[in-house]
């Protein structure tokens, strides 16, 4: 589903060059569950943008469910993070004028799926998510965990091939940690494929599979052992 | 990704800064109020003034003798006007027009006032109304008469009343004065000028036969001045030319070119030209504050893009298009521009309503002013709109998204 071969990102301010990949290759199958683990600094920010196609990368090769994206203009990306992929940020990066029902709407406008089927999906998705009342809220009059399980309707609603969530649960505690990481997993355990990138040995614990970085390479990649299954 | 939804989220984000959106309203709502209010005024005097025009008769010709180059045997008299109207088929009426400056007096007051001599066809070259009496006759005219006509306005100033059928005044010069039995009196002469003008300021005019108008200051019956009107608007050039050669003919200067007609509709024509010119150019002025109000616009639309870097970044994070963001903050820009000139507008004819009832000039509000002045502010819209747009939709999502 998902292939790099040799992808190198360098970064060029002036005349001070950083190299922030150094010739990363990995293959991720559909259903898979991802951690990607490694401290500040390691490139593994770098290698989400690359592969949610927010950033393009200096050389190498990106093959998204069979579909060579390494050249595609501005407009091919977008419609491919609009329908390919989710996001799900630290911050949860809803948008505070809109209320929860619209934030979850929003890919799908971008979609350009009529309102009724919208409002279905919508409210289906945060079904999944376990957030069914407080829809017409805005994001400010709920929860920290619940903002984020909005964020993870919204990235789930235009049903992508994957999900990439960058330290999703980095602005939360223990406990609130856990109800997301178990929703993240039972999404995976309904088929849909999950890249977290995380620095939280705990919180990697719950995938199936953990790649470590270190300045721009993969150090380490392996099935999870004593994984926390719910 | 359509239209309705981009409205929609425009008006979303208009409503949720209400101060800011009207303050950059307001820019565009001064410039397009102004412009209308001078351009509607503009063409309500022009069609006010076309409106005098036409009273007075599209189909009138003034001929005038040109006095610095004429002998005294080129002067128009009485019986050439006879003679025109009995020869020329086209000219229906004909009448001399002469004036003096006298002073007018009843018991209650004393004024200055223009006496007009002319014959009894004035009143239809003139097309006014009569509201008493009656204009004099042909056989009054022949006869020298003291009898006089006097619009409403001035019967109330010397007597306070406008029914004064039958009553004198004296007119002359201070030197001479006469005794003339009013026998009819008309609208208001110079009812455009409305309330601008006091009632005892407005110039007094008074008709008499030209015939008396001789006695009273004994002078030679000589005709410098002359109306006709012809029986139809398509014969009225005729009547002109047909009129100068016979006068030409009975004074025996063709040699000399001493006669001159004017249609009164060409000079409706350069005073229509003059005004315009006139209002376009006030308009052009008012049009400079509408630029300004689109510079308001770009500026607010700017601070609204930095402002919002993060919530650019997120859309284009989960989907959006450069042109789905380039077209939100354009439709914003042209929602607070065209709400601005739709505001402007109903100002503007408000303020030209106004304006228009101290000046005594009805406004015109015609479609092309609200197409024009809709279609103008939703172009300052996308002109000033674009590029904070742009800017917008051309950030770095990574980098959106890290904005605080």
């Amino acid at each position: 589903m998902i292939k790099l071969e040799n992808v190198v990102k360098v970064y060029a301010t002036g005349e001070i060059s950083l190299t922030a990949l150094k010739g990363i290759s990995m293959d991720i199958k559909p259903g898979e569950f991802v951690s990607i683990m490694g401290p500040s600094g390691c490139g593994k920010s770098t290698l989400m943008n690359i592969l949610g196609c927010l950033d393009r990368m200096t050389s190498g090769k990106y093959i998204l469910n069979g579909r060579d994206i390494s050249g595609l203009s501005d407009n091919e990306l977008a419609e491919i993070r609009c329908r390919e992929i989710g996001f799900v940020f630290q911050s949860f990066n809803l948008l505070p004028r809109m209320t929860i029902l619209e934030n979850v709407e929003l890919p799908m406008v971008y979609a350009g799926i009529p309102r009724k089927e919208r409002r279905e999906r919508a409210l289906a998705a945060l079904e999944r998510v376990d957030l069914s009342n407080r829809i017409k809220h805005r994001p400010n009059e709920i929860s920290g965990g619940q903002k984020q399980r909005v964020a993870i309707a919204r990235a789930i609603v235009n049903n992508p091939s994957i999900i990439l969530a960058d330290e999703p649960t980095g602005n939360l505690d223990t406990k609130v940690t856990r109800e997301i990481m178990r929703i993240i997993q039972k999404l995976n355990d309904d088929g849909t494929t999950v890249l977290l990138v995380t620095h939280e040995p705990d919180v990697a614990q719950y995938s199936k599979r953990i790649i470590h970085m270190l300045d721009g390479e993969i150090i380490d990649d392996n099935l999870v052992n004593d994984r926390i299954i719910f | 990704m359509n239209l309705i939804e981009n409205i929609k989220m425009a008006i979303d984000s208009i409503m949720s800064n209400k101060m800011r959106s009207f303050l950059t309203m307001l820019g565009i709502i001064i410039g397009i109020s102004s412009v209308i209010s001078i351009v509607s005024l503009g063409v309500g005097g022009q069609n006010t003034i076309t409106g005098e025009f036409e009273k007075i008769g599209v189909s009138t010709i003034r001929i005038t003798v040109k006095t610095a180059e004429a002998e005294t045997s080129d002067y128009i008299t009485y019986k050439d006007i006879e003679q025109l109207k009995e020869k020329i088929d086209y000219i229906k009426y004909a009448s001399p027009l002469k004036y003096q400056t006298g002073v007018a007096s009843s018991e209650r007051k004393s004024r200055t006032s223009m006496i007009y001599g002319t014959n009894e066809d004035m009143i239809y070259i003139d097309n006014t109304e009569i509201l008493y009496g009656r204009f004099f006759n042909k056989i009054e005219f022949e006869e020298g008469r003291a009898l006089a006509v006097i619009d409403e306005t001035a019967a109330r100033s010397f007597f306070g009343t406008s029914k004064v059928v039958g009553r004198t005044l004296n007119i002359g010069s201070s030197a001479n004065t006469k005794k003339v039995t009013i026998v009819g009196v008309t609208k208001s002469q110079f009812e455009m000028f409305g309330s601008m003008v006091e009632e005892d300021e407005m110039p007094v005019i008074i008709y008499v036969p030209a015939t008396f108008l001789d006695i009273l200051y004994s002078k030679e019956s000589r005709i410098s001045e002359l109306y006709i009107m012809a029986d139809s608007k398509e014969n009225t050039e005729a009547a002109g030319i047909l009129a100068t050669n016979m006068l030409m003919n009975r004074h025996g200067n063709r040699d000399r070119d001493v006669y001159k007609a004017e249609n009164l509709m060409k000079q409706l024509d350069q005073i229509n030209t003059v005004l315009g010119i006139f209002t376009a150019f006030i308009a052009a002025v008012a049009a400079i504050s509408l630029l300004v109000g689109g510079v308001g616009v770009m500026n607010i639309m700017l601070v609204s893009v930095t402002e919002r870097t993060r919530e650019i970044g997120i859309r284009k994070a989960i989907g959006a298009k450069t042109s789905n963001i380039m077209f939100q903050f354009l439709t914003e820009s042209v929602i607070i521009s065209c709400l601005g000139g739709i505001i402007g507008m109903i100002l503007g004819f408000a303020g030209a309503y106004l304006l228009g009832q101290l000046a005594g000039i009805t406004p015109t509000v015609t479609p092309q002013i609200v197409i024009v002045s809709i279609a103008f502010s939703s172009a300052v819209g996308i002109f000033f709109g674009i590029y904070p747009a742009r800017k917008a939709a051309k950030l770095d999502p990574i980098e959106a998204l890290r904005y605080e």
